[in-house]
């Protein structure tokens, strides 16, 4: 039974059905496939926020000064110089974010510096419109602002610094890291990080494959229990020889009584063993034409249908 | 066939779609032979969609998923960029949507009859000497009517260097207080503070000035008159759009709070925008003809000319009509649109 309350937090996000890691936002594309951006939190953000601080300061400082020089070299009215360094400013303060946002499809400079780029929630890239929201309302964001007076009683009353604690409290509240400015234009902040091409596990000891035949060939792995040995698979090389162990005799010791091994095999080598048996000499896919054919790399005059996998269920096949 | 095998014939079509993404970022992209590439980054991109959704069945390890859901991340931003807008979606939007949602919002009649208000009666407190003889002084205080006076003293001159460089000055400074008004709206006391504040300190100064003992008023009147309509008006709708986007946060409607939110800030972008458009104007007005010797029946015509077209645009333009209601009534640009489906359950 579902109530209502779950319901509205399911239609909020807050209680995610499928994963219950809140770090990631699924999106599910046109083609009716399911992925996941890793979303970026306020300790991602802040760099990218001051980068661009920093970036924009030095570039309107720069022209300010290339202005002046021009002035006092080209007989240039001050009036002119001074109404152009205005504009800039104005516009490096209130479009600066909008502009890059709009035409670099969501990343700002110091927002392709630390890698992470605004989309809409549902996973298309940002608008103008949006833009124009999010930057304009990045002050209220800011708030409350505290003024130069904290550091020394001289200072002049200027409310300038900002403390970001309403972004704070918002991204809290919120199911996707938002502040008030993605709220209101219906965005959220993703990573975008590169991420290398998952390379095959090479593993070199031969005693592997020799005690990969002494499993038992009537043991099926559960889809779970792949995984896990997957996943020990690739970060056993960063580990220490002692800590594989002691990691992998939590599942070995089990398997071994069940298999019937000598007891003291060492749990390394009985997980790779495994991972040798599921993932490199077992002939999963007999029938190879089931199977999408790979796109090679000379094909591009093929029609695209040639690529569609036809072995797919009607769902998954992408409109032609 | 084992997974091994498997992962290393898909690797390929990977690598190339990763290739692909590369060179539409850096923007190399060889644009001859366009569509065949766009077919190809198409296919590309269902193959590996494909890979993804069977990632369970093909029993891939975790790294590869993980790797998945990265590059169809990154493809799918690249696949489905947003459109621009045409030239007639523009010429409709400013012609047609805007004027009417600004005219239709509630906020807009409250915040322009608060300050239009607060701005007359502390103008006529301000002028009646009599009654409320200390008025003007408590609320701008000695040294700022000293200061005005001064300003005014001397008749209006000028030369284009000042022109250009107050004109600049009025752009930064007074239409950053009025994206400042929007952008503190969700917190709504600064955006009602500062429309309060703005109207009393106006209006006292107008009333001031117009007191028949301050010999300044003259002056003032001819300096005040041209940019008057646009100024006036750009700050009263730039407390508007604030205040639009504060009662999103509580007055819902029935929706949900968030989305409450965003319907209202599509709803306050309009207003904020024509306000940016009179700062602008208001500054070249204010930057060149205000502080010019001009006589005062020309700037009174500005006065009249700039009034009409606010009139034009916000009343003619703005004032709700069935034929038009009916072509916006479903229009995706038009904030006040009927909320359909789409909107209410996303």
């Amino acid at each position: 039974m579902e109530s209502y309350g779950t319901r509205r937090l399911l239609d909020c996000g807050l209680v995610n059905a499928q994963n219950s890691i809140d770090l990631t936002a699924v999106i599910t594309t046109p083609e009716n496939i399911q992925f996941e951006y890793r979303i970026a939190g306020p300790f991602r953000r802040l760099p990218a926020f001051f980068l661009d601080f920093v970036l924009r300061s030095v570039f309107v400082s720069a022209f300010f000064i290339l202005m002046l020089l021009v002035g006092a070299t080209a007989a240039l009215p001050t009036g002119m110089i001074f109404f152009v360094i205005f504009l800039v400013s104005f516009a490096f303060d209130w479009f600066y974010g909008l502009f890059f946002e709009s035409y670099w499809n969501g990343q700002t400079p110091g927002k392709w510096l630390t890698r992470i780029r605004v989309i809409s929630v549902d996973g298309r890239p940002i608008n103008a419109y949006q833009a124009t929201v999010r930057n304009f309302l990045r002050l209220a964001d800011f708030a409350p602002m505290v003024s130069f007076e904290v550091f020394s009683s001289d200072s002049p009353p200027v409310y300038a610094i900002p403390t970001f604690l309403v972004s704070l409290l918002c991204m809290t509240i919120s199911p996707r890291f938002q502040r008030l400015g993605d709220l209101a234009a219906g965005t959220m902040v993703v990573v975008n990080q590169r991420s290398w091409v998952p390379a095959n596990i090479k593993l070199e000891d031969t005693r592997v494959a020799s005690l990969s035949e002494l499993i038992p060939p009537n043991f099926r792995m559960t889809s779970t229990l792949a995984k896990a040995i997957a996943l020990y698979a690739e970060r056993r090389s960063r580990l220490s020889i002692g800590r594989r162990t002691e990691l992998a005799s939590h599942l070995s010791q089990p398997l071994l009584k069940q298999f019937g091994l000598l007891r003291d095999t060492s749990p390394d080598l009985l997980l790779c063993a495994l991972y040798y048996r599921e993932f490199v000499a077992k002939d999963t896919f007999s029938d190879v034409k089931r199977f999408a054919p790979t796109p090679s790399a000379d094909s591009t005059n093929e029609p695209v249908n040639a690529i569609a996998s036809d072995s797919l269920p009607p769902i998954l096949k992408a409109p032609q | 066939m084992n997974i091994a095998e498997l992962l290393e014939k898909r690797r390929q079509g990977w690598v190339e779609l990763e290739h692909m993404c590369d060179s539409l970022q850096s923007m190399q992209y060889p644009f001859a032979n366009r569509g065949n590439q766009v077919s190809r980054f198409s296919a590309l991109y269902r193959a590996a969609c494909t890979d993804l959704a069977m990632a369970d069945q093909y029993q891939l390890p975790p790294a590869s998923v993980e790797y998945l859901h990265r590059l169809v991340g990154r493809a799918h931003s690249h696949l489905y960029r947003s459109r621009r807008f045409g030239a007639d979606r523009w010429i409709r939007y400013l012609s047609k949507i805007a004027p009417q949602s600004i005219f239709q919002d509630p906020c807009v009649k409250v915040a322009s009859v608060v300050f239009f208000g607060l701005f007359t009666l502390s103008a006529m407190i301000a002028w009646s000497e009599l009654k409320f003889p200390g008025f003007p002084e408590r609320i701008l205080g000695k040294d700022q009517i000293k200061m005005m006076k001064d300003n005014f003293d001397k008749p209006l001159e000028g030369n284009f260097n000042q022109y250009v460089l107050m004109a600049g000055f009025y752009i930064k400074h007074n239409t950053s207080i009025g994206l400042q008004c929007f952008a503190l709206g969700p917190l709504i006391l600064p955006s009602l503070c500062a429309l309060g504040y703005n109207a009393v300190v106006l209006g006292a100064s107008f009333g001031y000035m117009a007191r028949s003992d301050v010999e300044q008023g003259d002056v003032f009147f001819q300096f005040v008159t041209a940019h008057g309509a646009f100024e006036l008006t750009a700050i009263a709708l730039s407390a508007a759009s604030g205040l639009r986007l504060g009662i999103g946060l509580f007055a819902t409607g029935g929706l949900r709070r968030s989305e409450s939110f965003r319907l209202n800030a599509e709803r306050a972008l309009p207003i904020i925008l024509a306000a940016v458009v009179l700062f602008f104007l208001a500054a070249f007005t204010e930057g060149f003809i205000s502080p010019s010797p001009l006589p005062y029946f020309v700037k009174a015509c500005v006065a009249i000319l700039s009034s009409g077209m606010l009139m034009y645009y916000f009343v003619v333009l703005g004032y709700p009509r069935p034929d038009t209601d009916r072509e916006l009534e479903n229009n995706e640009d038009n904030p006040w649109r009927k909320i359909g489906v789409d909107r209410a359950t996303r």
